[in-house]
């Protein structure tokens, strides 16, 4: 017997069960990667095992068997998390109770219970990923606990599922207009209490320090950062190459990190900049990261706009939000490819910017040293330094790889002399060490360069893979410069932009074997598209655009107020809708019987009570009986009524119902009995 | 005991003021329905309100919300909106269930007091979609039954009912409800059909042979008849009876009830004396059980095919046979 006709033949209740299992595995799946493997399978365990029950027809486990299944559940919560409140804990605790709760699931209650635990988890899937992917797994989720729901409230016979489902999804419909209505409408609001500690963690960024290593994770990481939309044409923008999206700015070297330096201490020094030529406008849609630091390209004077968004330049140009950036966030901007910054002569903050620990990689210090000593740079002054060592990246057999294994404790060092192999952070960070070893003042940037442009729609992808690292120098009379020896060693990191890509898993080479990449990328570029738009019109849906879609409706300073306004004047146009409706619903009950009732009605003023279900003609008899010749009339129309009805008539009975109607109106009804 | 334990709690509701508002509340909204044997559920008689997972349900939605709201997740308002969306729809499914069915009853067969019976409503609907999961009981019996009803057909459902007094009852309040789809609201409509129904007496379980007939001069009845259970008409049959003594219609209803008795007619008796069952006969005092008993002689009489009558304190049903017979006893029993 096949496994179909298995299924057709199983009793109802295991059927139930079965897709019940189905739906609760279909929630539970996109959680397995973030719940801990132990709990991952100790759930899989126990869907299988009421799997098997429900096809074998035994009966389930013993309450105490349950329980102690339980409080094992909930130990082993609290012993890998030391507590089950929190955002993990929870999300681990509340699958394993939606598996065990499966292990009861008989009546209408627990099919109630599960359909509860089953929401909670659906929106715990949100905490880890709010793709279209994610989103059409939950829509998929939802119609099945709805469908699951409803079959558990046909209690007749064996009815299909597909008779649930069609239910569920009429419901669906139904709803969906509530639900744009609502999104739409209801007031976004800051998280009412302080986030969980855990919030996103497991998220790669930028982050206010760097030690040799950090940006490696990053280049592995394919996940957007951000994404830009330039005004104006393409012809306008700047090469991919001059794209510097500015970063923590890190100046601060202990001999193993390199820190940002701590953010109040900044403010209130100025960053003296001065732009030249022509501005770029631009508007960036930021991911979460949980940082304050907002990722403009060099270098914008203005700095980002958006409504509620505060945010200040740091000393070292980079733009910071006073608070960090927890939900998507737009911004528009205005940028100046040419630009001057920093302090002409010579500061005290300037000889921070060149200290180095005493012993800190002496090899490179003497090659400061060396180099300094050689009359060519001592002539040329800074820029000759610069340009020798850039000429001594690119000559001296250095190479760009993502894969240049585990540094000791004097990167530059072994940067320079052992290894001679590193990416942007190895190299970023041995160079400004190399600087500071022949006293210029230099420093780290960190942040993104280039990113992709999506054909489809226009917009600039930037992706966690596009984090870089470059440095600054300080020239006397020309303030801080760009310096990018990443280009040095690989021009073709920055620029053309064939970026070194991580090694590809089988499965990558199999699709560029298959379908030409040519073809894989156009279709990444139509799935881009499509996530931006998603990105755009529903995770970015922000208190911002809210207001802005208000602004659009007419509003002119709009806020929460006038949307609660909205949202109940909506309520009550859909209330005084439904009035309409079960209204001309009345109407469309029976005229024919109306119009007997109405009559019935008249003769009861008249004095003469008759009961509701007598039929027309037992009324006009009751008439006659009870006004003789002067109910006679009446009688008649009864009889003409009741002809309409039950005699055969091929035509619309319609006209000569009105036709009786308007008889009725101006019938004379008897006033006294005979 | 358990009578007083009734009664005193009766007692106590009366005196508690919420019992006797809530009563009078419940009276005045049955007067108000009217009675009638086929009834068009509409929007005025069909009531809605949450059900405990209603509540649960709106719960659930206030935390999602408040989850998504504390974690800015945008995804998380989308679900909350679509599930509020959805229990919204869910709330005019289920109303829809009832509203624009009609219920008729069809007239009900009179049963003895105690038998289970049922009563059995014609549910008909003009949708084009099928209803499902339509509950019908008398009200407060808690005795449901449950069916669905095809679009644009009708379903018949019998719902228990178990007067336990003899007499002419009115039918109860009947009432249909549905959780149907989500079981988050609980729709219902109460009915008060305008149908009576007769409810005969409950029959005396082995009751004592039937007492022996008149004779039709007014001489004493032959008692020896009585005692061996031979009655007026007919006895036992007995090897060497001739064959058209044989009471054939008996014997099959013997045959179907497996006792094999054959009964002969008896030819000498049957015109000498007539059967009439009297409270004044039973031997009992207890007007129910008098009742109990020649309702039970009845039964006992039309079995055996027998000719008989009953006379009560203020009505006469005279002497006959057959079905007939048997329904004019049974309802004068139920009346008396």
């Amino acid at each position: 017997m096949n496994l179909r006709a298995t299924l057709s033949h199983l009793p109802r209740e295991a059927r139930d069960t079965l897709f019940l299992l189905g739906v609760i595995a279909c929630v539970l799946l996109p959680l397995f990667p973030h719940l801990p493997l132990w709990a991952g399978l100790f759930a899989g365990l126990l869907l299988l095992w009421r799997t098997g029950l429900a096809l074998l027809s035994r009966p389930l486990p013993s309450r105490w068997l349950l329980f102690a299944l339980l409080v094992l559940a909930v130990a082993a919560t609290l012993g890998q998390f030391r507590t089950i409140l929190g955002r993990e804990a929870g999300v681990t605790l509340i699958a394993l109770l939606l598996a065990l709760k499966t292990l009861e699931a008989r009546a209408r209650r627990d099919a109630m219970v599960i359909f509860f635990l089953g929401f909670f988890t659906m929106l715990s899937n949100f905490f880890f990923s709010q793709s279209m992917f994610t989103a059409a797994a939950m829509l998929v989720a939802l119609l099945g606990l709805l469908t699951a729901l409803v079959n558990a409230h046909m209690p007749v016979g064996r009815p299909p599922l597909a008779v649930a489902l069609r239910t569920a999804a009429r419901m669906a419909l139904f709803g969906t207009p509530v639900m744009v209505a609502l999104f739409v409408f209801f007031p976004r609001m800051a998280p009412l209490w302080g986030l969980p500690g855990d919030q996103l963690s497991g998220r790669s960024g930028l982050s206010g320090s760097m030690q040799v290593g950090n940006i490696a994770q990053m280049a592995l990481d394919d996940t957007v950062a951000f994404r830009v939309r330039f005004d104006g044409t393409d012809s306008a923008l700047p090469p991919q190459s001059a794209m510097y999206f500015r970063g923590p700015v890190l100046s601060d070297f202990d001999g193993r990190e390199w820190q940002a330096l701590p953010i109040r201490d900044t403010p209130n020094t100025p960053a003296l900049l001065e732009v030249q030529g022509p501005g770029i406008g631009y508007e960036t849609t930021l991911e979460p990261n949980q940082k304050p630091w907002l990722l403009l390209l060099d270098a914008s004077p203005e700095g980002p706009k958006a409504s509620g968004l505060q945010a200040f330049m740091a000393r070292d140009l980079e733009w910071l939000s006073i608070r960090p950036v927890s939900e998507v966030l737009r911004y528009r901007a205005t940028s100046y490819p040419q630009f001057r910054h920093g302090p002409l002569t010579e500061t005290r903050t300037l000889r921070f910017s060149s200290a180095l620990p005493a012993d800190s990689n002496p090899r490179t210090q003497a090659l400061a040293a060396q180099m300094r000593a050689d009359p060519a740079v001592s002539a040329g002054g800074t820029q000759a330094l610069v340009d020798a060592a850039l000429k001594r990246l690119r000559t001296g057999g250095y190479e760009y790889t993502l894969e240049p294994g585990v540094y000791g404790e004097h990167t530059a060092d072994e940067f320079w002399f052992d290894r001679k192999a590193g990416f942007c952070e190895h190299i970023a960070s041995s160079f400004v060490i190399l600087m500071r070893a022949a006293g210029v003042p230099a420093r780290v940037v960190t942040g993104y360069q280039g990113g992709e442009r999506n054909p489809v729609d226009g917009y600039w992808t930037v992706r966690q893979s596009d984090a870089h690292a470059w440095t600054e120098v300080w020239i006397e009379g020309r303030g801080w410069l760009r310096v990018d020896p990443t280009g040095a060693v690989s021009p073709g990191r920055i620029g053309q932009f064939t970026r070194l890509r991580a090694p590809r898993g089988a499965f990558g080479n199999a699709v560029d074997r298959v379908i030409s990449p040519g073809l894989a990328q156009q279709l990444r570029a139509v799935w881009e598209a499509a996530n931006n738009r998603w990105n755009q019109w529903v995770l970015n849906y922000t208190q911002t655009r809210q207001l802005d879609m208000l602004k659009a409706l007419g509003f002119d300073a709009p806020d929460w107020q006038d949307l609660v306004n909205l949202l109940a004047g909506l309520v009550a146009a859909a209330a005084l809708g439904g009035a309409a409706w079960s209204a001309w619903e009345r109407l469309q009950h029976d005229p024919w019987l109306r119009l007997l009732t109405l009559a019935r009605k008249r003769l009861a003023q008249a004095g003469l009570a008759l009961p509701a279900h007598l039929p027309p003609r037992a009324m006009a008899e009751a008439v006659r009986a009870h006004f003789g010749a002067a109910g006679e009339p009446l009688a008649q129309w009864l009889l003409e009524l009741e002809a309409l009805r039950y005699a055969a008539h091929g035509s619309n009975p319609a006209p000569r119902l009105k036709q009786l109607r308007r008889q009725f109106a101006t019938l004379a009804l008897p006033t006294h009995s005979a | 005991m358990t009578e007083t334990v009734f009664r005193r709690r009766s007692v106590a509701s009366a005196l508690n003021p919420a019992g006797m508002v809530q009563r009078r509340f419940r009276a005045w909204w049955m007067a108000r329905l009217p009675r009638t044997d086929t009834t068009l559920l509409t929007q005025r008689n069909v009531y809605i309100l949450p059900t405990g997972a209603g509540w649960m349900l709106a719960l659930t939605l206030l935390v999602l919300l408040v989850a998504s709201i504390n974690f800015q997740l945008n995804l998380g308002y989308l679900l909350t909106f679509l599930l509020a969306g959805s229990a919204v729809a869910g709330m005019h499914v289920c109303h829809a269930t009832l509203r624009g069915l009609s219920l008729h009853l069809k007239t009900p067969t009179p049963h003895f007091a105690g038998d289970s019976a049922a009563l059995e409503v014609q549910l008909t609907s003009e949708r084009r979609s099928p209803r499902m999961a339509i509950a019908l009981a008398v009200q407060g019996s808690g005795q449901w039954s449950w069916t669905d009803v095809p679009a644009q057909g009708a379903a018949v459902v019998q719902v228990a009912f178990a007067p336990a007094r003899r007499g002419l009852h009115d039918v109860p309040v009947l009432t249909a409800e549905t959780r149907f789809p989500l079981g988050t609201f609980r729709v219902w409509a109460l009915w008060r059909p305008a149908a009576q129904v007769l409810v005969y007496p409950a029959p005396e379980p082995h009751a004592p042979a039937l007492p022996p007939g008149e004779s039709l001069g007014g001489d004493a009845p032959t008692t020896q008849s009585a005692g061996s259970g031979e009655f007026d008409g007919v006895r036992a049959y007995r090897r060497g009876d001739p064959q058209k003594l044989v009471v054939w219609k008996k014997a099959a209803q013997a045959l179907a009830t497996g006792t094999d008795a054959l009964v002969s007619r008896d030819t000498q008796q049957s015109q000498r004396s007539e059967l009439w069952l009297e409270p004044g006969r039973t031997g009992l005092v207890d007007p129910e059980a008098r009742i109990a008993r020649l309702t039970a002689w009845v039964l006992q009489a039309d079995r055996l095919g027998l000719r008989y009558g009953l006379r009560l304190a203020d009505s006469v049903v005279p002497q006959g046979s057959g079905a007939a017979q048997r329904l004019r006893c049974l309802e004068a029993l139920a009346l008396c």
